[in-house]
């Protein structure tokens, strides 16, 4: 009989004693999706910012983040079909759901997140799109007039129209954007047998840690944009995102802080370990580059009066480190402590792609993954231009 | 018509498209059994597979006993009398397998049988460890106690069975 | 004395009347009978029509022929480093540490005294034991209640199984067995995990590795069936379960569990 392979063994070192079925099931995939995810959250949250609360500074970005939310959404089950063994099932989450199961509840969040993200972008670029179907031809005017969904009214009404229904949609999002990432806190938060992860707190420390992420790639990508055409940075605008990353930043901070305090505190069984797991062995991931340098250096960055952009993108870059090894800490750390409370197990994420699962499963295709955003907003952009530019419209 | 009803009208196309196929693919007995679902919701054809298609490998004395009738009689009256023949004669390494009749093609027996004559597997039961049950209970004839000998010592590099008869092994 | 004038009628009615008194006290004594007792009784174990198992500790002595005979029973590939089932060793040293190991789930046997590498010498081994340990097939299982599509299951009989057709590899069932059961299955690439031989047990037969176990240590049979070794054991003797803290209710019970057991 063929023999096959024992997925988990090409990345797992044991010591001591683990269960003999014991491996690192969830491995990078599982830390990629809720960072894309996380991402999504935090870039609509912010577009919403300014559609919802009428923070006019934030309007520069507010068409960019909610197209690149978009972009992210798209590569978001990406990971996930890379994880599952059977990815050619994964409609069966959506064929048999069991919602006592929280991933079944992704397939419905994330449609209904999508349904209204691209909503939402419809009646934003509507105009735009109307106009361009008028005057474009070859395979844009196709497109173009494709995405009118047949309607060519640009009159006062109906822009008045699309722009209270942007205001729905926006305030409508934020939940569901912060249900889509709030239930893979759950997901975690809700798994009894790790240590690590077994706290109600879990949902809202993702939720927070994706805010931040989604704010501070907005930043970054924004001032990088603004550098790569040759246009003006509006130092306000980049002001209010650093305004509203700060507060998150710090209630994140907190909500993690005390997760630990709390472990360590009330010392359960698990906690020898557990502790040896956070402090020794992650002591370098978790201490110093989670928390000193993506968390307490930029919030200090973000602090210190008159911000100006070199700062802020530092504080932004700093800070998408931070959440991604935020993200890795969880997921591996929490696997990286056996069930047995007796050993240790330690992920070597496999480099190079020797087999094809060690593409599937290591660096290539994570690069693939983080890099596959950027490119699909590349592409949008095409079609839909993120930043405000003489397009014509009156602009909403 | 109100453009701004468009994009939902979409949307609901989708769903419309989504239960269709859903309603395809789906296979008819998956169901909530005794409307558990929690615990219960799956593929009921699937414990068909389980209870009935998969195959029995371990066939027991009663098999063996077609053949090797007198073989069994001894073991029974031996202190091997719980071992199943399956225990020391299917072999998990198929280079090892040596039964003269066909098996599988003449009983559907999908085991590998031969004759494994090294001290591993003597050892696996009768090594010494101070931590080893000293006695043995699940004898009919009562409780007798359990021999073990150091694999350094006893006699190392040869053979068990040159000595030992491991079909009758001892009392009567 | 006035003469009774015995009818027919009333020779009829005292006669109801005297065969129906009669039965009054009868039947009172049909629910005073004591098996009749006993079922009216909320017996805890009469109600459960499933499957238990019982692991009598005290008598395992590692030889592994178990873990052999459930890999060729249930085609997990043998040099794999996954197993259904697995025997844990538990060596206290005079030392006071606690080593604990499970060599390819022992599916070759404990030869030497070796646990974790170390030789030790009677003199400083204190105490040491077998543990097998195998699916708890719950009641409660917490690895059914996360399958995102219903690919795994209890069966009426609380069996625990998956459907390898509809299985996505998640593992999200895997990552909620607080007993690290399950496994991906090397060739078919979905969970697995020990299934109590369900192809076995449902035609009559015990379970591969209760048939190959010479030292009774192991035992299957339904849980609410008196003339059951596992009810016998269940309500007689001091049984254990594995991580009750889980509220998974797990179904195999434990003879000569120790406080250092994981």
């Amino acid at each position: 009989m063929d023999l096959g392979h024992v997925h988990g063994e090409l990345w797992t070192v044991k010591s001591f004693y683990t269960y003999p079925n014991e491996y690192i099931y969830w491995t990078v995939h599982i830390a990629v999706y809720p960072y894309i995810t996380g991402l999504v959250a935090g870039a609509f949250v912010l577009s919403s910012l300014y559609h919802v609360f009428g923070r006019d500074e934030l309007k520069p970005v507010a068409k960019f983040s909610l197209v690149f939310s978009l972009a992210l959404l798209f590569i978001a089950p990406t990971p996930l079909l890379f994880h599952l063994l059977h990815a050619e099932r994964a409609l069966n989450t959506m064929l048999t759901p069991h919602f006592y199961s929280a991933i079944a509840a992704f397939n419905l969040v994330y449609l209904f997140y999508m349904a209204i993200v691209v909503s939402e972008i419809w009646f934003a670029y509507r105009e735009y799109i109307v106009l361009q179907s008028q005057s474009r031809t070859g395979i844009y005017g196709v497109i173009y007039t494709a995405l009118t969904l047949g309607s060519t009214d640009i009159s006062e009404k109906a822009l008045a129209t699309d722009h209270k229904l942007i205001k729905i949609l926006a305030a409508a999002g934020i939940p569901a954007a912060c249900l889509l990432h709030g239930y893979v806190g759950f997901i975690f938060g809700s798994v009894k047998t790790v240590p690590l992860w077994k706290t109600p707190l879990m949902p809202f420390i993702f939720l927070m840690s994706a805010i931040i992420s989604g704010i501070a790639i907005c930043i970054v990508t924004y001032i990088i944009g603004m550098k790569l055409t040759k246009r003006l940075i509006d130092n306000e605008t980049v002001k209010s995102m650093c305004q509203a990353l700060k507060w998150f930043l710090a209630v994140a901070f907190i909500l993690e802080a005390m997760d630990i305090v709390f472990h360590a505190y009330v010392a359960e069984e698990s906690w020898d370990i557990l502790s040896d797991v956070l402090f020794e062995r992650f002591a370098f991931k978790m201490l110093v580059v989670q928390w000193g340098l993506g968390m307490i250096l930029p919030l200090i960055l973000l602090i210190i009066p008159n911000i100006k952009t070199i700062r802020a993108f530092f504080a932004g870059g700093l800070i998408l480190m931070g959440v991604f090894m935020m993200r890795w800490d969880v997921v591996i750390g929490g696997q990286s402590m056996s069930r047995s409370l007796a050993g240790f197990l330690d992920y070597h994420m496999p480099i190079l792609p020797t087999s094809l699962e060690a593409f599937k499963e290591g660096l290539c295709a994570v690069i693939i993954l983080l890099s596959a955003p950027f490119v699909l907003l590349y592409l949008f952009n095409f079609i839909l231009p993120i930043f405000q530019s003489k397009t014509g419209e009156k602009g909403l | 018509m109100n453009h701004a009803w468009r994009p939902l009208i979409l949307i609901v196309a989708l769903l419309v498209v989504l239960l269709t196929v859903r309603w395809f693919l789906v296979p008819s007995d998956f169901m909530a059994k005794n409307g558990d679902y929690k615990y219960q919701w799956h593929r009921v054809g699937s414990e068909k597979f389980w209870r009935d298609e998969f195959t029995v490998k371990h066939k027991g004395r009663e098999f063996c006993k077609q053949c090797h009738e007198d073989k069994i009689e001894l073991v029974a009256d031996s202190g091997h009398a719980r071992v199943q023949c399956e225990n020391c004669h299917v072999m998990f390494n198929p280079e090892k397998k040596g039964h003269p009749v066909d098996l599988k093609a003449d009983f559907g027996y999908l085991l590998d049988i031969g004759i494994d004559r090294s001290r591993e597997l003597c050892k696996r039961c009768h090594s010494k460890l101070p931590y080893r049950p000293k006695e043995f209970t699940s004898l009919t004839k009562g409780v007798k106690p359990f021999k073990m000998i150091d694999p350094q010592e006893h006699n190392p590099g040869e053979e068990c069975v040159d000595c030992h008869d491991v079909h009758r092994t001892g009392f009567k | 004395m006035k003469q009774m004038n015995l009818t027919r009628r009333k020779l009829l009615k005292m006669g109801m009347l005297s065969v129906c008194g009669t039965m009054i006290p009868l039947s009172a004594l049909e629910i005073f009978k004591p098996e009749a007792l006993a079922t009216t009784l909320d017996h805890p174990y009469s109600q459960k029509k499933r499957w238990a198992f019982v692991v009598d500790t005290t008598k395992c002595v590692g030889c592994g022929m178990c873990v052999k005979a459930c890999k060729l029973e249930n085609e997990i590939p043998f040099d794999a480093e996954v197993t259904r089932t697995w025997i844990e060793r538990y060596v206290l040293t005079n030392k006071g540490d606690v080593l604990i190991d499970s060599p390819h789930g022992d599916r070759y046997g404990y030869t030497k005294n070796d646990p974790e590498g170390h030789d030790l010498t009677d003199a400083e081994t204190l105490k040491g034991f077998f543990v097998p340990k195998l699916c708890n097939h719950c009641e409660k299982p917490s690895c059914v209640q996360v399958c995102p599509v219903g690919a795994t299951y209890k069966t009426d009989d609380g069996v625990v199984l998956v459907d390898r057709t509809w299985c996505i590899g998640c593992g999200y069932c895997i990552t909620n067995c607080p007993y690290f059961a399950r496994f991906f299955h090397p060739v078919y690439n979905t969970a697995e995990k020990c299934t109590f031989c369900y192809h076995r047990i449902s035609k009559g037969l015990k379970s591969a590795c209760v048939d190959a176990c010479a030292f009774g240590v192991r035992k299957i049979g339904m849980l609410h069936d008196p003339d059951s070794e596992v009810f016998k054991i269940i309500t007689t003797q001091r049984t254990m379960v594995l991580k009750p803290e889980y509220g998974n209710e797990p179904h195999v019970f434990y003879l000569g569990l120790d406080h250092i057991v994981r």
